[in-house]
C-alpha cells in the first residue's frame, strides 16, 4: 500500500522536471500520445513488424525528457496479465501456420500474440510518458480549456489529491489491525464491514471539511481560474514530426524499405 | 477487468467512448440541478480517494482461502447517489488509466462505460434501489440481497462488456461463446466476494449512519427531468451512428466489421454501391505503399520465408536505430549537463 502512493507520486515528481519535453505544450502532448495509440492499434493483429518503428517515439521521448525507462517499463506489467490471456487464448485458436522458421511452422496465434504484446507496450508507454512529463494540473487545464464541466474536473483533481491522504490513513487502519489482530494478512470478512465503514465516514466528514475550508477561501465552481498558454513555434514542430512520422510509418512499410536497401531489392 | 489499448480498435474504442462522453455529460447535467451541487463536488472527490484506499484493503473470505477486495460501483451509488457515482469512479477510472498503467487512453471510453456507467446509472437503479425503498426501514437481509444481487449483475455486465469490445476489435481468435464462457462465471465468483464485502460495508454505515443511504436514495432521482427510457434510446443511437460512421473510416481493416456482416449476410464480404466508401478505399489503395503487406502474403505453404526473414533484418536495424538514438540523446544531454 506504502508503495502505491510512492508510485503515484514518483510520476508526479518526474513531471515537475524542466527539459524541453516538459516545457511542450500540454495539448500537444495529449494529442501526439492519442494520435501514436490510434495509429499504433489502427494495425490489424497480424502485423507486429509494422509497430517496430513506433518504439522510436518511447526511446526518444524518455532520452529527451530523462525519465528513466526502467521505471516505466515495470508499469507496463500491470496491463500483462489480460493482454497475455487474450494472446495465449489466439495461440490455442489461430493454429494456421503463417510461415516457417528453419522448418518450424510458425501459427498466426503466435504472430498476434507478438503483435499484442508490442501493442501492450506501446500504448502503456505512450500514457506513461505523458503523466511524467506533463502534471495533472496541466492536463486539467487544458480540459478546463476545452470546456470539459468544471464539476468534474474537480472532482478528477481532488480524488488525485486525496489518494495520497486516504491511502495513509487506511495503511495506519491496516497497521493498527495486524498489531492487534495477530499479524494476519487481510481483515477478516466479519470485521470488513466497520473496517472500511469507518474509513468511509470518516472520509465522508473529511470531506465535509474540506468543503468548509474550501468555502471559507472563497471556492465556487464557477470561480476556477482559468489559465491559457500560447504554443510556441517549438509546440508545432513537435507535433508536426509526430504526426508525420506516426502517418508516414502507418502507410510505409519502413522495415522492408530498410531490408531492401540492405539487400538491394525485395 | 479493466480493457486496455492494445486489444481495442479505434472504432470500437471511438464509439464507446462517445457514448461514455454522453453518460459523463449527462451525469454532470443531473448533478448541476441539485441544490447542493458545490458541496456535493468536494464529496465526490473524496469519495473517489476512497474507493482508491478500500480496493488496496484485501479482505479474506473464509473457507476459500483467498482474498478478494470491494468493487467501487454499487458502493459508491448507494452512498451518493446514480450520477454522482459515476462521476466520481470515472474521476477514478481516469486516474488509474494515467498514473497505474490500468487500461488505456483510448480504452478509457470503455472502462468507464463497462464500471461506471453500466453499475451506477444501470444496475444501481434498476436492481438495488427496488430493494431498499426509501421510508421502508432497511434490515441487513435486504441490503445484503440489494448488495450482492447489484454486484453481480454489474459485473456480469461489465465483464460481457469487456468481451464484445474485445470481439469486436476482432484481436483476439477465441470464439465469441467460449469468451463468454471463460469471463463470466470467473466474474460471477469475483461478484459474490465483491457483493458480499459491500454488503458489510452498507449494513455498518447503514446502522451508524443511516442518513447517508437515505440522502442518496432521494439525491438525485433518476425519473426527475428525463425518463429512463429516454437516456437508453439516447445511448443507444449515439453508439450506433458513433459506430457506423467511425467504423466506415476505420474500413481497410474491417475486422470486427467483418464478423458482424459474416454473422448477419453469411458472407465475409459484400459489394458496395455507397460511391463514398469507393472513393475512402481507391484513396487508401493509391496511397498505401504496401496496401496488404503483413504475414497473410506467406501464402499456405510459407513460401515467403525470404521476404519475412529480410523483414526480420529491417526490424532488427530499427530496433537498433531507436536504442541508439535513445543513448545518444542521453549522452549529449548528461554532457551538455
Amino acid at each position: 500500500m506504502k508503495n502505491a502512493t510512492k508510485n503515484l507520486y514518483a510520476l508526479e515528481q518526474l513531471s515537475a522536471g524542466g527539459t524541453c519535453v516538459h516545457r511542450l505544450h500540454p495539448l500537444v502532448k495529449l494529442m501526439a500520445a492519442a494520435v501514436f495509440i490510434v495509429t499504433v492499434i489502427s494495425f490489424d493483429r497480424y502485423a507486429p513488424m509494422r509497430l517496430v518503428p513506433y518504439i522510436f517515439y518511447p526511446m526518444i521521448l524518455t532520452a529527451l525528457s530523462e525519465t528513466p525507462h526502467s521505471m516505466l517499463l515495470k508499469r507496463v506489467f500491470i496491463a500483462l496479465p489480460f493482454c497475455l490471456f487474450a494472446g495465449v487464448t489466439n495461440v490455442m485458436f489461430d493454429t494456421a501456420a503463417a510461415f516457417t522458421v528453419g522448418g518450424v511452422a510458425v501459427s498466426y496465434g503466435a504472430v498476434s500474440l507478438v503483435t499484442i504484446l508490442i501493442r501492450m507496450y506501446l500504448c502503456v508507454m505512450a500514457v506513461l510518458i505523458l503523466v511524467s512529463v506533463t502534471p495533472l494540473s496541466e492536463i486539467t487545464g487544458e480540459m478546463r480549456r476545452l470546456r470539459v464541466p468544471n464539476i468534474f474536473i474537480i472532482t478528477l483533481e481532488m480524488t488525485y489529491r486525496y489518494i495520497g491522504v486516504l491511502l495513509n490513513e487506511a495503511y495506519s487502519m491496516i497497521t493498527a489491525y495486524r498489531l492487534r489482530g495477530g499479524n494476519k494478512k487481510g481483515v477478516d470478512i466479519r470485521d470488513m464491514g466497520s473496517f472500511a465503514g469507518q474509513l468511509l465516514i470518516r472520509s465522508l466528514d473529511r470531506a465535509e471539511r474540506v468543503y468548509n475550508a474550501m468555502a471559507c477561501r472563497g471556492y465556487a465552481l464557477q470561480n476556477t481560474l482559468r489559465r491559457s498558454r500560447r504554443l510556441t513555434p517549438g509546440d508545432i514542430i513537435f507535433l508536426a514530426v509526430v504526426l508525420i512520422l506516426c502517418a508516414t510509418f502507418r502507410l510505409v512499410d519502413v522495415n522492408r524499405l530498410i531490408a531492401a536497401g540492405i539487400f538491394g531489392g525485395v | 477487468m479493466h480493457m486496455t489499448d492494445s486489444l481495442l480498435s479505434p472504432a470500437v474504442g471511438a464509439a464507446i467512448a462517445a457514448v461514455s462522453v454522453a453518460a459523463i455529460g449527462y451525469s454532470v447535467a443531473k448533478v448541476k440541478k441539485d441544490d447542493l451541487c458545490e458541496k456535493k463536488v468536494p464529496v465526490m472527490g473524496v469519495m473517489g480517494a476512497f474507493v482508491f484506499a478500500a480496493q488496496m484493503i484485501d479482505v479474506t473470505i473464509p473457507g476459500t482461502g483467498s482474498s478478494g477486495h470491494i468493487g467501487g460501483g454499487i458502493l459508491l451509488a448507494a452512498m451518493l447517489g446514480s450520477f454522482p457515482a459515476a462521476l466520481s469512479l470515472s474521476a477514478v477510472l481516469i486516474i488509474q488509466c494515467l498514473f497505474f498503467a490500468d487500461g488505456g487512453l483510448l480504452a478509457l471510453g470503455c472502462n468507464i462505460f463497462n464500471l461506471a456507467v453500466v453499475p451506477c446509472l444501470i444496475v444501481y437503479p434498476l436492481l438495488f434501489k427496488p430493494f431498499v425503498k426509501k421510508g421502508t426501514a432497511q434490515t441487513p437481509g435486504r441490503i445484503t440481497a440489494a448488495s450482492i444481487i447489484a454486484v453481480v449483475a454489474g459485473l456480469q455486465l461489465g465483464a460481457f462488456g469487456v468481451v464484445v469490445q474485445t470481439h469486436l476489435s476482432g484481436i483476439t481468435a477465441l470464439p465469441f461463446a467460449s469468451f463468454v464462457l471463460l469471463m463470466l462465471p470467473i466474474h460471477f465468483v469475483i461478484g459474490l466476494g465483491e457483493g458480499v464485502v459491500t454488503a458489510a460495508v452498507l449494513c455498518f454505515v447503514y446502522r451508524t449512519r443511516p442518513e447517508i443511504m437515505d440522502s442518496a436514495l432521494t439525491g438525485t432521482p433518476i425519473k426527475a427531468g428525463v425518463p429512463l427510457r429516454n437516456t437508453i434510446i439516447l445511448f443507444a443511437t449515439i453508439t450506433l451512428v458513433a459506430g457506423s460512421v467511425l467504423s466506415m473510416f476505420a474500413s481497410s481493416y474491417p475486422d470486427g466489421l467483418e464478423w458482424s456482416v459474416e454473422r448477419v449476410s453469411g458472407h465475409t464480404e459484400f459489394e458496395t454501391e455507397n460511391p463514398f466508401i469507393e472513393a475512402v478505399e481507391s484513396i487508401h489503395e493509391r496511397i498505401a505503399v504496401m496496401p496488404d503487406y503483413d504475414f497473410r502474403d506467406a501464402g499456405e505453404d510459407g513460401s515467403a520465408a525470404g521476404t519475412s526473414a529480410a523483414g526480420v533484418v529491417g526490424v532488427a536495424v530499427t530496433f537498433a536505430l531507436a536504442g541508439l538514438s535513445a543513448f545518444v540523446i542521453s549522452r549529449v544531454k548528461r554532457k551538455i549537463s
